[in-house]
């Protein structure tokens, strides 16, 4: 059968996402009044609680600490706090045990602490103070908010929520799980009633409005339901 | 449900499935197909988790490989249609059976959807005659403005040529069943590989199976080696033939080359994986994926080797062997019937081994 031709309207409406002018309206108009009339809360960050064992290994945690000074000077300040304690920092680790990697990024106007653990959330923050909280103590006199935290051995509690904060939200593995998201941290049941399924594309730049960073998915494991210590025992590496 | 309650839903399922017009030889989804031999073989640790024939550890041959067995496979597109479209949005199936001899076998039948659109029987019916072809068009420039002042996608235009789909009656019934979400979402976005052998295939049901090490619910995929691809129509000659280059396409990757006097094969390969389900996971649910964090064991690679006609053959997924089971999943056990069916209704060659299981 043949398809008729487009008209030039048609062409104009088609074309309109790749204009420049239609994505500034979209920016600074569309989103703008969407966020108004549906606000989307802030959805906490980390992994989320499940009772599967594997849900459990190799959590990523990425901590995104605003640096408050971010010039060149404050982010050398920063990078030489992290140079100066690696042994610190490397033989903590070693004794927390539970992680499988970490290590610090700066990106733009942030310090980032990226690692992958086993285990509780706030078990893993609270041993990483004991372990290495005199390096974190000099980082966070570094961080926006931090001196409040100082020293963190003391503000063990504050510490462990002011992380949890500045974790990354992690997008569902599944796209449409989005959705009892939002209802849970609005209170409300999942899917009651279900989303109309074409709004998710609004749901997620709505969502992504408010958590401009994220962890896209949970990520790839190339030997997922496996604990460091187990690896460790595997490879007859001692400890 | 009663086994005469679910044959009598597994024929309502069929007869739903077909699309208006399409001759009776067809199968009602996946009617398109194209056969090919091989063999599997196991990988060193698969006999850990199920003692099944084909996942047996033996002595390697002398290329220094474990031994295979033949398998025989099938790739289709999804669609019932009675034309083939291959670089239309479809999902796309590989079916295997693997041969221990001339009358023991099993099957395992996967697609590139990793779930299901239902949970239930039932509610595959609903879906299935909601989300039945119905006349599709355009969108008008205004709903399509609509569409963009709401944040919303608008529809795909349909393909040259194309009059009926699935989607419109796939996403109305989307919106009031939560569950079928994330396959109506995944299954409208899903597009076309490149080759059946780039792309991931995903055997949404849960089996019990058992072996050395205890007994494990498990899932299977397939991942191809050759990595996955979707269709890339840039640049294409002006001779290709869009609505039929995946069977082309895997004759050209399996054609052999004369190097001199010597013949080589090209065989493609496909990577069998194996995830475990833990406590919590949902095992009757195929509309539900497990997360991707779950163990993974290689189970054995796939060679396909040579083309051959598979288009009687009436494959099952409840074809199982010793070491392998099915679950209680309503939707598996419904399959098992709606196949059977569907072998009938179009003279396919009844699968020997199946009868009784």
């Amino acid at each position: 059968m043949e398809t008729p031709p487009l008209s030039w309207f048609e062409t104009f409406v088609d074309t309109l996402p790749q204009k420049a002018w239609f994505r500034f309206l979209s920016n600074w108009v569309i989103v703008p009044y969407w966020n108004w009339r549906d606000p989307k809360p802030r959805l906490e960050g980390g992994p989320r609680p499940a009772l599967q064992p594997s849900e459990n290994l190799q959590r990523m945690m990425n901590l995104v600490m605003p640096l408050s000074d971010p010039s060149p000077i404050g982010r050398t300040r920063a990078a030489m706090a992290i140079a100066q304690n690696t042994d610190e920092i490397f033989g903590g680790l070693d004794n927390v045990g539970t992680v499988h990697t970490a290590r610090f990024v700066l990106i733009g106007d942030y310090l980032c602490m990226l690692s992958v653990y086993d285990g509780n959330f706030s078990n893993y923050i609270r041993d990483f103070i004991v372990a290495v909280g005199s390096v974190f103590d000099a980082v966070m006199e570094l961080v926006e908010g931090g001196d409040k935290l100082i020293p963190t051995a003391h503000h063990v509690e504050e510490f462990i929520a002011w992380v949890h904060d500045h974790d990354l939200f992690q997008v569902p593995d599944f796209p449409t799980d989005l959705f009892a998201l939002q209802d849970a941290a609005r209170g409300l049941g999942p899917d009651a009633p279900p989303h109309a399924l074409r709004s998710l594309s609004r749901e997620m730049i709505l969502q992504f409005n408010a958590n401009p960073n994220v962890s896209l998915g949970g990520g790839y494991r190339a030997y997922p339901g496996i604990s460091a210590a187990q690896l460790r025992q595997m490879l007859g590496v001692g400890w | 449900m009663s086994q005469d309650g679910l044959k009598s839903l597994a024929e309502q399922l069929v007869d739903a499935l077909k699309i208006r017009g399409t001759p009776q030889e067809n199968r009602p989804v996946h009617s398109f197909g194209w056969g090919a031999r091989g063999e599997f073989r196991p990988s060193t640790v698969a006999q850990n988790y199920c003692k099944a024939f084909h996942f047996k550890h033996g002595a390697n041959t002398a290329d220094g490989l474990q031994p295979g067995v033949k398998a025989t496979m099938r790739f289709s597109n999804g669609a019932g249609t009675g034309q083939r479209r291959d670089s239309w949005s479809d999902v796309r199936g590989m079916a295997v059976r693997f041969h221990k001899d001339e009358t023991t076998a099993t099957d395992l039948i996967a697609m590139t959807l990793p779930e299901f659109f239902a949970s239930t029987p039932e509610g595959f019916a609903k879906f299935a005659r909601k989300a039945n072809y119905a006349p599709c068009r355009r969108q008008t420039p205004w709903e399509k403005l609509a569409d963009m002042l709401h944040l919303i996608q608008p529809m795909p235009d349909p393909y040259p040529g194309q009059t009926e789909r699935p989607d419109e009656g796939a996403i109305s019934y989307a919106d009031t069943h939560a569950e079928a979400q994330l396959a109506v979402l995944q299954a409208a976005s899903i597009g076309a590989p490149q080759s059946y052998l780039q792309a991931t295939y995903h055997a949404v049901h849960s089996f019990r199976v058992t072996g050395e090490g205890g007994t494990h619910m498990v899932r299977f995929e397939w991942r191809p080696v050759e990595g996955v691809r979707p269709f890339d129509d840039t640049d294409l000659p002006d001779d290709f033939d869009r609505d039929n280059f995946l069977a082309p396409d895997l004759r050209d990757r399996l054609k052999p080359s004369v190097d001199g006097s010597e013949v080589k094969t090209r065989p493609v390969r496909c990577a069998l994986m194996m995830t475990i389900g833990e406590n919590g996971d949902n095992f009757t649910d195929p509309s539900r994926p497990w997360p991707p964090r779950r163990k993974r064991v290689f189970m054995g690679m796939l060679t396909v080797r040579e083309a051959c006609d598979t288009d009687k053959m009436s494959f099952n997924p409840g074809l199982l062997t010793d070491g392998i089971e099915g679950t209680d999943d309503a939707i598996f056990l419904t399959r098992i019937e709606a196949y059977r069916y569907s072998s009938k209704q179009r003279g396919g060659t009844p699968c020997p081994f199946a009868e009784g299981r």
